[in-house]
Parts: C-alpha cells; structure tokens; sequence
C-alpha cells in the first residue's frame, strides 16, 4: 500500500511540475512576435527547406516562426482575402506565375526589396511582374531513364510514337500547374488547333492525367510508365538521394517552359519587418542553397549551384517567358480540354 | 475430451504473453497522457465541455450525473490533471510492472467511467479495456517481467 501511494505521489508530483514548466515557457513564448508563414506541405514539412529557415531566422530575430500549410494556392488565396488581417499571414510561399492574376485581386501587396541580387536571366524577366519575388525556379521537361530508352525523343511529336502507347504520365491541367504548363506549352507552340488537335492524339498515349505532379512522377519511379512530365532537376534528385545517373531530362528542339514559385508579404501583415527580414534569408545564399536542395529546384539567385549537382544539368533551350494569359482564358482553355477529354 | 476440458482449468503456463500485453497497454497509455500534455487538453475544457454536451443524452445513474455536473464540469482543471497523471501512472506502472495490480484496479475504474461517458460505437472498446484491466489485477501482471517480482518474492500479500 504504501508503495502504491508513494508511486503515485511520485507521478502526480511529476507531472504537477512538468505542467508548471510548460505553463512558464508557453507563457515566455507568448511573450515574443510570432511570424507566420504560410506555404505549400512539400516546403514546410521536415524533408522541406521550411524547419532549416525557422531554425536559422529564430537564431537571431528574437521571436518565433510559425508554419501553416497552405495547401492549394485557390485555396490558400481566398483564406488571405477573407481572414485578412485576422488571420495573421506574415509570408506567403508557394504561388506560381498563374497566380499572380489571382491574388493582386482584392489582396494587397507589400513591395519586397530585391535590389541587389544577382537573378538569374530566366527569373530576372519575372521580379517585377507584381509585388512578389520568385525564389526558386526549374525547367520543365520529359524525364526517361536511359536504360528503358535506346534514343530519347527530341520534339514533342516524338511523344506520339508507337512506344509510347500509354506509358505517359501527364497531369490533370484542372488541378496542377505542372499540367497547365503542359497544355499552354503545346498552345504556344503549336496554336491553338493544332494543340488540342495533338491532345487528341496523345490520348492514347497517356497512362494517366495524375491530379498532382508527384501522382505522375510516381508512376514513373515505379516503372509503369516509360516518361512523365516533370522538371530537368528531377534526375539531380535520382543521383544525390539514390546514386542513380539513370534519369535524364529529354531536351526538346521546341524549348522548355519555366515554372516559378513566388514568395510574397500580405498587406495585412503584423509583423512586416520581420516578414521582410525572412524573405531576406530566403534569398541569402544559405537560404537559396537550402531550398535548392530541398525542393531540388534553381535557385533565383546567381551563384548557389557551382559545385554541387545542380552545377551538372546542361542547358535547355526555354521558351522566351511571356506574361501567363489571363484567368478567364486558361478557363476558357481548361473548359475546352475537359469537353474534348470525355470525348464530347 | 469433456473431463479433460474440465481437467484443463489446472493448467499453468507462462506470464510472458500477458506481460507483452501489459507493456503493450502500458505504451498505449503513454501515448494517449503525452498526446494530451503536448496539446491543449490541460489548458482548455475539452473534456469537460464534451460532458457538458453529452450529459443530456447519457443514459446514467442520476447521482453519477450530479456529480458530473457539480464536480468534473465546474472543476475541469482538476478533473484533466486527474486523468492525464491516472494515464501517466498507467504508461509507467504497465510498462514497468510496478504496482500493477492495484494500478489495474484504478485503470478498471477509469475505463468504467469512460464507458459510461461514451456513445454506444465506443462501448465495445472500453469493455474489452475492463476486461484487459480485471485480467491484469487478477494475474498480477508485473511478476513477469516486471519490478513486482522483487517485491513478490519477499513480501508476499495481495499488492503483487
């Protein structure tokens, strides 16, 4: 009896003092600016470049970051515009070029500072579309592994050929930018007519329209498809996590679109200064070399890649960049798709 | 067959199975108290604003309601304290077969409370806890593998 009572004084004690503690530190914690940061699940989760970034910033701005997921960029915009200033967004990560209609409506920006750094050309044509700085960019491209592939296709037309037949992994334009890409790329290069007229025909050849890029690519790593559309830093992930040199990135005599990703500061802000001290980090040689290597993406800044892996992908030809077409056109164009994809 | 059915109540085996077990629950316990420490359950009337809410709809003794709603629902401090440190004290004394029997006795009771306290989908579940609880207490779980063998062996007496 008496050990059964001293065990349980004992654990209570414990966690009496274990509740104290945390009530102190909460109470500490509350006491500093919290930045908040809200941005896509691949970057702030821990294989991201997200809890590296929080790590550093906390060493020295005397306050607490905090990640949100901000999963879909529809989704992560209409939440800034109702929450507004309620819901405390300090920095937004993770919009694409095709965003960058959306959210100036109704949403205001802070400007960032991008005096001084040394873009790289293909990004440098975009800094100054809207108040929002790129910080990563790559090049899309059709991966293959060479030892599945005696002759790699060099132009889009190649993608029709008879081994090809349903061993391609595209995405779903409706729902991923990798696929709206795809599409717009086609259009660009083909026209209108003669793109839709080439979907057609590839229909056969798809495997699968994956809602997602990583839906796609996993077919690929897994072998059910011969190619899917993807980035030509694809293979650098291959040969760095699993030294394998077997995935390359075909080059297309058309040119290669680029996809960017944004990082901007909410009009509505509370902690600005902070916010602009972050995305500071973010272009920092550390913070660029961090999220190349985590999102295994460019880095917007010159100067990061020389020396690693990344130094490794030839050049691609790429399309000249030209302002993504308006909202209601790529609706226009996604409607059209889905009419022709269920074969209306 | 019948006689030896009967014969083979005398039957004695090892305690190693039923130690896996109580480990097993006692992990099961530490999960479920630091899951609560870690979030706001300390902090916040979760539980209790779920009594609250559910009291009209129990089908329980209407003094197990006063209490309820004179003692957990006003007291809801003590009353997450009381339940995260009854897990606590589960977790440690399962995974470590230290006063398990009568820590059995007190994981039995809370399961019953639960039980009342649950909607019908979750009443199987805390039956089979009574259940796995009244087993232990019954067995003294911590001779095997367990600190309560170190007492058992010198003292003797029901607490083992």
């Amino acid at each position: 009896m008496r050990n059964f009572i001293l065990y349980l004084i004992i654990v209570f004690g414990g966690l009496f003092a274990a509740v104290s503690w945390k009530a102190q530190r909460d109470q500490k914690l509350s006491s500093i600016p919290v930045l908040k940061v809200f941005g896509s699940s691949s970057f702030i989760s821990q294989w991201g470049p997200g809890p590296w970034l929080k790590e550093e910033f906390e060493k020295t701005c005397e306050c607490r970051v905090e990640f949100f997921d901000g999963a879909d960029s529809t989704i992560l915009f209409q939440r800034l515009k109702v929450e507004g200033r309620s819901g405390g967004a300090d920095v937004v990560l993770g919009f694409d070029q095709f965003d960058l209609e959306m959210i100036q409506q109704g949403l205001e920006w802070k400007p960032i500072d991008h005096a001084g750094y040394n873009f790289f050309p293909e990004v440098s044509s975009v800094v100054n579309l809207s108040p929002l700085i790129p910080y990563n960019w790559s090049i899309l491209a059709f991966v293959f592994k060479k030892s599945e592939n005696s002759s790699l296709p060099n132009r889009l037309d190649d993608l029709l050929k008879p081994e090809f037949k349903g061993k391609i992994a595209l995405q779903d334009p409706r729902t991923s930018s990798p696929g709206l890409q795809f599409l717009l790329w086609l259009i660009r290069v083909k026209g209108e007519e003669e793109a839709f007229s080439f979907v057609r025909k590839l229909q056969n050849q798809v495997s699968t329209y994956a809602p997602s890029w990583s839906g796609a690519y996993g077919q690929f790593t897994k072998g059910q498809v011969l190619t899917a559309f993807s980035y030509v830093t694809s293979p650098v992930y291959h040969f760095v996590e699993e030294k394998n040199q077997d995935v390359v990135a075909a080059e297309f005599v058309e040119g290669h679109p680029i996809q960017y990703e944004f990082v901007g500061i909410p009009g509505t802000c509370k902690h600005c200064d902070l916010a602009q001290k972050f995305v500071k980090l973010l272009l920092s040689p550390v913070g660029q070399k961090m999220i190349m290597e985590k999102n295994y993406m460019f880095p917007a800044v010159r100067g990061i890649k020389e020396g690693t892996p990344f130094a490794s992908v030839p050049k691609y030809k790429t399309l000249t960049f030209e302002a993504p077409s308006s909202a209601a056109e790529r609706e226009r164009i996604l409607k059209r798709w889905s009419v022709q994809r269920r074969g209306d | 067959m019948f006689a030896s059915f009967f014969e083979s109540i005398k039957y004695v085996g090892h305690l190693v199975p039923i130690a896996f077990l109580r480990i097993f629950i006692g992990y099961y316990y530490l999960h479920l108290a630091l899951e609560k420490f870690k979030g706001d359950f300390l902090s916040r009337p979760r539980f209790s604003a779920g009594i609250a809410e559910m009291l009209p709809s129990l089908n329980i003794p209407s003094w197990y309601k006063h209490f309820l709603e004179s003692q957990v629902v006003p007291h809801w401090q003590a009353t997450a304290f009381v339940i995260v440190g009854l897990e606590f004290a589960l977790a440690f004394s399962y995974i470590l077969g230290y006063v398990t029997r009568p820590m059995a006795l007190l994981g039995l009771l809370y399961s019953l409370n639960l039980l009342m306290l649950s909607e019908p989908a979750f009443a199987a579940f805390h039956k089979t806890f009574i259940a796995i609880h009244f087993v232990m207490a019954w067995v003294g779980a911590g001779r095997c593998l367990g600190l309560d063998y170190y007492f058992f062996k010198r003292r003797r007496g029901v607490w083992w």
